[in-house]
């Protein structure tokens, strides 16, 4: 089969956190798949790898979308930078391609839409998604830190920013990073 | 290459509806949320009764659950189908011939035209 004979596309958007990370899985034109969060212990890249290794072979996604770790905004340590550099090496050991989109850019396309923090992007997105509502945190306060569920909503900001900038065409033809 | 469907989407379809593992097992009669999650891990495939089951949980046709074991099926019958045209072909055309080839040109020409997307 070639890639012209894929009819439509199915990503899967992963976006580390600090206990682990958050995935989303979605169908063109914006049909979510699968969501949730992995939480791992001990070496944290080799289980989280692990387990986006069998999200891949669950999801068989045609798509990988990270963030962009090298573009202005991005605040990641190094072990999530290492992370991040692994699963495009993972993606392409598997044969899928792999996209990165910056905060910036997913902020630029939500701002569209009147939402210009972390909380707003993610009630846009659980508007959209009605299943995810039940997984949106409350608005954080500045000494709490950040809820693991986030990621869940950071994940699908990364995969709808870049399926609403290229509207899904071409994608399996043409790298960002 | 993966295929374009996934074999089904039966955790979607879960997970929209909110319902843990062990609910889903619950609405199934299955004896365990471990028997849901090999369901929806791809190491079971449901029985008829939990199909339909399943049908009348989340009001969608197997057709659409089912929706990448259907886009195989419906490949293998329309190989199978064209390889007993071409035995056919090479047959005596007596009527019933005729009736089975029409039949199965038929059958080929509508699995060709039918993709899960267009139900």
């Amino acid at each position: 089969m070639s890639t012209s004979d894929i009819q439509f596309l199915r990503v899967l958007a992963i976006d580390p956190s600090p206990s682990g990370f958050g995935y989303v899985v979605i169908e063109e034109p914006s049909e979510l798949i699968d969501f949730g969060t992995k939480t791992v212990k001990g070496d944290k890249n080799f289980e989280s790898l692990k387990r986006i290794e069998e999200l891949i072979n669950y999801t068989c996604p045609h798509v990988i979308i990270v963030e962009d770790i090298t573009k202005k905004g991005a605040l990641r340590r190094e072990r999530v930078r290492r992370l991040i550099r692994d699963i495009i090496k993972l993606a392409a050991g598997q044969k899928i391609k792999a996209f990165t989109v910056s905060r910036l850019e997913a902020k630029a396309i939500f701002s569209r839409s009147v939402a210009f923090n972390k909380h707003q992007i993610a009630s846009i997105i659980a508007a959209q998604f009605p299943e995810l509502r039940p997984y949106l945190p409350p608005p954080r306060k500045s000494w709490m830190p950040e809820d693991s569920r986030m990621s869940i909503f950071d994940a699908a900001a990364l995969a709808l920013t870049l399926l609403r900038l290229h509207k899904g065409k071409h994608l399996k033809d043409k790298k960002l990073h | 290459m993966p295929p374009n469907k996934l074999p089904h989407y039966l955790r979607t379809y879960r997970k929209r509806a909110s319902l843990s593992e062990k609910e889903m097992a619950f609405l199934l009669g299955s004896k365990s949320a471990a028997q849901v999650s090999r369901y929806e891990r791809y190491v079971r495939l449901p029985n008829l009764e939990k199909i339909f089951a399943y049908q009348v949980i989340f009001g969608i046709p197997p057709y659409h659950l089912f929706a990448g074991i259907i886009q195989k099926v419906e490949q293998n019958v329309q190989r199978r189908a064209q390889l007993l045209i071409a035995k056919l072909e090479k047959e005596s055309q007596s009527r019933k011939t005729k009736r089975k080839l029409e039949f199965l040109k038929g059958l080929v020409s509508k699995i060709s035209s039918t993709t899960p997307e267009n139900i």
